[in-house]
This record gives C-alpha cells, structure tokens and sequence, in this order.
C-alpha cells in the first residue's frame, strides 16, 4: 500500500509509479459491468494492459462446506444459488449426479420435462447474457428487448414451478410436478415469435459500427489456450473445438433430438456474440421437439414423473397418503435423508455457461463426505489473467461480457 | 460580525420554520431515489429486472447510478460475504446524506440459507438499515412495493435530517 | 482473541445410524471391459507405478504416487490426448489416515473418454504444481490451498483466492466448523471498526428468522407501526392500514384512488 503524504496523496483506485510510467487500476469489487463481484487489478502502460490479477471469492459462500452438512435433498436449492440466471440447470447437474450415484432411472415423461426447463434456461441465460453485454456496450435498447422477452419466459417457469430466478423445479430422480394447461401454448407462442426477436437484436447488432468495433478481433482464445485453461461451453466452441456434452456425452433425451453446435474459428468476442445467438435459435428448435415429445408421452399414457426406488427416492403422494410402508420410508427420507452407496462420482452437464460438474464423494454416509462444484465460470474467470495483456482499457468491458461469467458459480 | 444571539444548532441549525419545506425537500427527495447500482448476488438480478421494460423503476424516479457519490438509495440486493464487507462500508460512507439503505433479500437481511463461515449475518452489522425486504430472492414488485414504502418514510422525515447522520457506531 | 484450538472433526454426523446397516458399494468394473482405458492404462503402466484402477460410473480411476503427478499427467496430456483437465481438488482423510486425496479429473475430446487421476499426499507433504501443463491448474491449485491448506510447489502465485488474504483457517477442513470459528465470527467487525467495537456491535445471530418484534428500534411490523422506540402494546396492537399514500395524500402527487386501479391480466405475449 503506498503511503499518502502531501505530495502524493492518495487515491484510492489509483496507484502512480512515476519511475516505469506504470499505472495500477483497481477495478471492482463492484463495478456495474463487471458482472458480480469481481475484482481486476490491472498493470497499465498508457491504456493498455500490462498485467492483470483477477481477485475472486468475493461471494464466496461455502457451497462447498454447506453440502457436506446437509443431506442430498437439502442441498438441492442451495444449487439455485450457484448459476442464478439459469438455476434448473444446476439443480439438473445435481440431480443426475446423485442419480447415477444411486444408479436410478428417471420415467421419460419427467426426462422430457427436465429437458424443457433446461432448454428455457438455456434460453433465459442466453438472452441475459444479450442484455448486460449489449449494456455494457451501450446498446440500451437492446437491453430492454431482451429482458421483456426474458420476462414471459421467467412467467413460463413461474406458471410450472412458482419461483422466478430459484426455481428449484427438478428433484433427485425426476421432477415434482407434471407441467401446468398453458405451459406447452405458452411456450409455443414464445418460440414462435422468437426467431423474429432475435431477428431485432442482430438487425440492431450484427453490422453496428461500435458493437463491431468493440467486438472483432478483441479477446482472441485460441485453441490451445482455451483447452489448457479449461474452458468449456460457448468459450469452447468460439475457439474452433465443435465440443457441446449434450451432443458428445449425451445425457437425458439429447440423443433423440435433432440439433446443431454452433462452433467458430474466429476465436474473437464476435464469434461468441455469433455463437449466443445460434445456441438461442438450436433451443427454440429442442423446445419444439420436446413439445411433441410430451404429447407422445401423454399419448402412451406415461404418467409417472419420480423414480420407482423406495430405498432413496419417496414413493408418489398417493402412495404416501395410502400405504403405511411409503410413508415411514417417507419420514426415514426427509429426517434421515438418504444413504447412497460408496463410491465417488463425477458427471459433467452443459449448462449454458459451459461444462458444470458435480464431484461427489459418498461414503455411505446421508451427508456426500465431499462435494466439488465444478463451475465452468470459474475457469472462464482464470483466463482473463492471460487474456487481458495487450489489450486495452474499454476491452475489458466487452471481454467480461463475453466470458458470461456469474460469480454465484466462481465463487460458490 | 453579526452581533446577534441566534443559535444556528438548534432547532437543525435553520432559523426558519420549516412545516412547507419540509414537504418540499421531502418531494423532491422521494420521488428521485437514485439507486447504486449494488448487485451483489441473485438478487441484483431481480433488482436488474425491476429496472428493465417489464417493470420499470423510473416510475418512481428511481435511477441506477453506478457511483456512490450520484445515488442516495443503496439497495443492498444480494449476499454479502465477509471478504466484500469492507467495501460495502467504504461505498456507503462515499454517499452523500440524507442517504436510505434498503436491504434486498433474506441473505442481506439476516444471511439467509447460507449459514456459513463465509457470510455476514445481515448487513446491519456493517451499515445501518432502512428497509428489510424478504425473499429469496423477492419480486420486483417487492421491491418497488418497497421503495414505495421508503417514500413513504422519507415523507415522514424532517428536511434538516442530514445533519443528524444515522451512523452504527 | 483466543487461540483456535483445533477439533477432531466438528463436521456434522447424522444423529442415527443403524447398527447392523452395511453401505453397499457403487459397482466398480475392471478396466479390461473397456478398451480405451485398458490401452490407456497400460500407457500409463510402461512407465509410472499404478497401485490401483477400475472403472467407476463410466471413468476410469486410477491411482498413482504422488511424485508421478507431473509425469502421468504429461504424459496423458501428450500421449493419450488427454487434453484438458477440467477439475482438480483435495479430499480430506486426515481423521482417518493423516493424508490428503487429490484428484485431477481429466477429459479426452478425441475420445470422449473421462479419467480420473488421483494420489495421497501426507498432511504436511507438498504437491508439485501441473499448472506448466494446464494453466487450468492455476487457479485450481490456488483454490486448494485456500480450502485445505495443501502447498503446492512452483507455483506462480500461491496465495488464497475465495477467502481473504488475512483468513486464519482451511475452510474445508473436516476440522472447520460450518459456521466458522472465532476468527471468521468477528472477521468484518475487526477489519472495519477493530476489535474495541465487538461490544458495540454485539455477536453474530445464526438464527436466521428471529425477528423480535418488541424491538421498535430496528424494526417496525408494517401494519401494525408504532413511533421507534416507543412499546408496542403486546396484544391489541392498533392496526394502521397499510397504504402507500398518507391519509391526506402527498404534496404535489395525484391522490391514489384504490377504486381506480385496474389490474391487467392478460400480458400480451
């Protein structure tokens, strides 16, 4: 810490080193573009970045530590918090991580259902992202566009499972509700204006001057940085690697549906703004094959939305209210919690940030004896320490951008 | 030199009355909240939101500033960990007075579900509090509800009250 | 400030556990089943000691020495295309063996193949960083100090990253209370105001839902307001409607007529 005396007082995000004409910016804790909380100590030459020092775990909130005190169903909205624009799919990463632990199999109808709320949150996050990195730019109007058309997804999610931002809608072994009358026409009047809205941000976007300016050739990953520092997820594919889990490592229904991975060899924020916006339109086209999916399950007459496996996974209301045996194995459930076998287990799900992993540690034991989040925000964080060298001062605004970085997950 | 015996520290340290400008200065003041932009967590979203189309916060005259020194309204939407508290101290002693802190959700209020060794166990620790609004994380039309509810407050408030700084210590 | 004296392991237990009760196993298979690991492994086995592997969940695991950790994930990074590591931490096992478990969680892209890479270190033993091969590991390794206290040799920059730089304590120690010892309770009141405002500011509350509504200095129980600091009488508290107008309505700002409020129900998608 320098010393302010008269002649060099002291600012308090600003530091002089007269000798080597260095300037050292403090940038953040909370700073309006920077996403969260995230903190940029950055060298400077003139306007250009020498050196930069991310400072996270400024909304570090023992995540971690918190799982390891609770039992697996408890910990289910605490992963809400984690990735809070697009929560489902985080409690979906930690559902299907406990369920191959336990070994379950969930019934198709709720596989579908999961699938439309990952498929919303996919969407909700992306058009998010759109409108803090169109802000931060400047581009206000695009701002507002896209959070009213986030608005009636958010009402979407509120109709099935009540919650706007923490949704908590998907349980270890299937999803507590089947989906409300209005959801499926709901949701297809939102998909079927949605090629016409992302027609607007890109006619206000793609060829404006300033957002191309802000954009080309600014923030270049190449590929083998982009591997070495982790990166996954949109981050990935802007840097030539076609790599998306859905598609590689299929999980749920994403065998069955058709879609494409968008991917580039621009490297650049540009080819990340590109690529947000083709995922958007690859989800509206998984939306509308889930849609006929549920019909076909409503058709066979699939009811069934839990795992049947009495060990872990309570037995359905009915049952509860009519047999004796479900309902003590109910109350050993939600007072003991419940036991998965030994073993460890990590299993990777693309959240729309990217790979979001859950490592679990079980040792028979209702509390996981560890639980790592592996938030892929937190490596696209890391790589602003190699990034960031070169470029200049207002770069740094439009790169945070594009990294979508949320720092409920870097920090957890 | 003026010779007279006026106390200027008493009665606020304005000698006049002060029934009408009291509702002047309070008009004014309540009905241009300008916010610091203090997302911290979940609920900055929901405090974005209620600033986007839908919702729309410059009803109330409320504007995000993103400077400490331009806002007078801190809503604290979010948690606040331990390792930020020091911050959130520093920002709220750069407003300038008459200044109101809304606290946003159940982790500023009291730290929430995350009963850890991490989190602050309520702002109110740190700065003092005009407003608790639960949730996790709450409405926007909580918040606006809430800030409704802060003018409603600061109608209530005398004119002269910046020169009685609320302080925690 | 007293000294923190550290507890065995204050990490919670479950309060009943049946006696006869023996956790089963997650199944573990021979890693000769699948023959991209099988050829893997034996890569791995030309050159660096394996003590034991199996395939769990769909990825192999495989244990090594501790020494080997740069030289296996080299040679997996280089060799078998192990491109990326997406995930490395520590496990705490110091209660029951004094030892750390590391694990390095790696991805093949050409193969669509997980492996998981893990070793023991001993309490006070340290690691040598991979951060040379995987900048990935940077932060990792950064973030494994922080929660557990394991040094990491040759790194560039080892200091903590979630928890301040003045943190006392390995949050993720099966020996850290959840709700932090001593130090973390009184961390923000010592840093802002010193130590001599502990009295002041009083102790940290961990009940989250008290609310003490006898206590009109901090809060007012909207509907039912009283004057702060003023008793509020314990049963027939006057109720004081809840309006967002005064009675006489607000200088210079239209009335607020209930009756003419109009509630849109349709929200025109």
């Amino acid at each position: 810490m320098q010393q302010p005396n008269r002649l060099r007082p002291f600012f308090e995000n600003i530091t002089f080193d007269r000798e080597d004409n260095e300037m050292i910016v403090n940038f953040g804790p909370q700073h309006p573009s920077a996403h969260g909380q995230l903190r940029l100590i950055l060298h400077l030459q003139q306007e250009q970045i020498v050196k930069a020092h991310p400072d996270v775990g400024y909304l570090h909130r023992g995540m971690e530590k918190m799982g390891e005190n609770m039992i697996y169903n408890e910990f289910m909205p605490t992963t809400d918090r984690m990735d809070y624009i697009a929560s489902s799919s985080n409690n979906y990463g930690f559902a299907l991580a406990v369920e191959k632990l336990i070994d379950v199999t969930v019934p198709r109808r709720a596989q579908v259902i999961r699938m439309m709320l990952l498929e919303i949150n996919r969407l909700i996050s992306h058009l998010f992202w759109l409108a803090t990195t169109a802000l931060d730019i400047g581009a206000m109007t695009v701002f507002l566009y896209a959070f009213r058309e986030r608005e009636y997804l958010m009402d979407i999610i509120e109709d099935y499972c009540g919650a706007r931002l923490t949704h908590a809608a998907i349980r270890i072994g299937g999803v507590p509700l089947d989906i409300p009358d209005n959801f499926i026409p709901d949701l297809k009047d939102f998909l079927d204006k949605l090629p016409a809205n992302i027609k607007d941000y890109e006619d206000l976007l793609d060829t404006n001057r300033i957002w191309l300016m802000r954009m080309e050739n600014v923030g270049i990953i190449s590929e083998e940085m982009a591997l070495s520092w982790g990166c996954s997820g949109p981050m990935l594919r802007a840097s030539n690697v076609a790599w998306d889990i859905r598609k590689e490592e299929p999980y749920e229904l994403y065998d069955e549906v058709e879609f494409e991975v968008p991917y580039s060899d621009k490297c650049d924020n540009y080819a990340r703004y590109k690529i947000y916006m083709q995922e958007m339109r690859e989800s509206a086209k998984i939306l509308y094959q889930t849609i006929d999916m549920y019909a076909e399950t409503v058709k066979n007459n699939e009811t069934e939305l839990m795992a049947h496996a009495p060990q872990y996974i309570s037995a359905p209301k009915l049952e509860l209210m009519t047999q004796n045996y479900s309902l003590m194995q109910h109350f050993v459930l939600v007072t003991q919690g419940m036991r998965p076998p030994v073993g460890e287990v990590y299993v990777a799900t693309e959240s729309p940030k990217g790979e979001l992993g859950f490592y679990i540690n079980s040792q028979g034991g209702p509390y996981p004896y560890r639980l790592k989040l592996r938030a892929p925000s937190f490596w696209h964080t890391g790589i602003l320490t190699d990034l960031l060298p070169g470029h200049y001062i207002p770069d740094v605004v439009s790169i945070i951008g594009t990294t979508n970085i949320v720092f409920g997950e870097v920090d957890r | 030199m003026a010779q007279h015996q006026v106390n200027y520290s008493q009665d606020n340290g304005l000698p006049v009355a002060l029934t009408t400008i009291d509702k002047v200065v309070n008009w004014g003041r309540s009905n241009s909240l300008w916010a610091l932009t203090y997302g911290l967590a979940c609920c900055g979203i929901e405090m974005m939101a209620s600033g986007a189309s839908r919702y729309d916060f410059d009803r109330y005259g409320t504007i995000f500033r993103s400077s400490p020194r331009q806002s007078e309204l801190m809503i604290v939407a979010g948690t606040l960990t331990k390792k930020h508290a020091e911050f959130i101290k520093r920002l709220y002693d750069q407003m300038a007075e008459p200044r109101w802190v809304i606290s946003m959700g159940s982790c500023a209020n009291t730290g929430g579900m995350f009963n850890t060794y991490a989190t602050v166990q309520g702002v109110d620790r740190v700065i003092p509090v005009d407003l608790y609004l639960p949730g996790c994380a709450p409405r926007p039309e909580t918040l606006q509800y809430a800030v409704m509810m802060l003018q409603k407050k600061i109608r209530k408030e005398k004119a002269g009250n910046a020169q009685r700084p609320k302080r925690l210590l | 400030m007293r000294a923190y004296k550290p507890k065995d392991d204050v990490q919670k237990k479950s309060y009943y556990t049946d006696r006869y009760w023996v956790a089963p196993m997650v199944p573990k298979s021979k890693v000769e089943d699948d023959a991209v690991f099988a050829a893997d492994l034996e890569a791995i086995k030309t050159k660096f000691e394996v003590s034991d592997a199996y395939i769990q969940v769909e990825q192999m695991v495989v244990y090594i020495k501790a020494e080997d950790n740069v030289g296996v994930l080299k040679l997996m990074k280089e060799e078998l295309g192990y491109t990326q590591l997406s995930e490395m931490s520590a496990i705490d096992w110091i209660a029951k063996q004094g030892q750390f478990e590391i694990f390095y969680q790696m991805l093949s892209m050409g193969k669509r193949k997980r492996i998981r890479v893990k070793c023991f270190i001993d309490q006070k033993q340290a690691i040598e960083s991979v951060n040379p091969l995987f900048r990935s590991a940077d932060w990792a390794e950064r973030e494994m100090f922080d929660m557990f206290g394991v040094i990491v040799n040759n790194h560039p920059y080892m200091k903590r990253i979630l928890m301040p730089d003045d943190w006392e304590g390995h949050p993720l120690l099966k020996t850290y209370p959840l709700q932090g010892d001593e130090f973390a309770a009184w961390y923000e009141v010592d840093r802002i105001y010193g130590k001599e405002a502990r009295d002041i500011i009083g102790p940290e509350i961990r009940e989250s839902a008290r609310v003490d509504r006898y206590d009109t200095e901090r809060f007012s129980r909207l509907g039912f307001e009283v004057p702060m600091g003023t008793e509020p009488k314990a049963k027939d508290a006057e109720e004081t409607p809840l309006a967002y107008q005064e009675e006489g309505g607000v200088f210079m700002i239209d009335k607020f007529e209930d009756d003419k409020t109009e509630i849109i129900s349709d929200r025109k998608r």
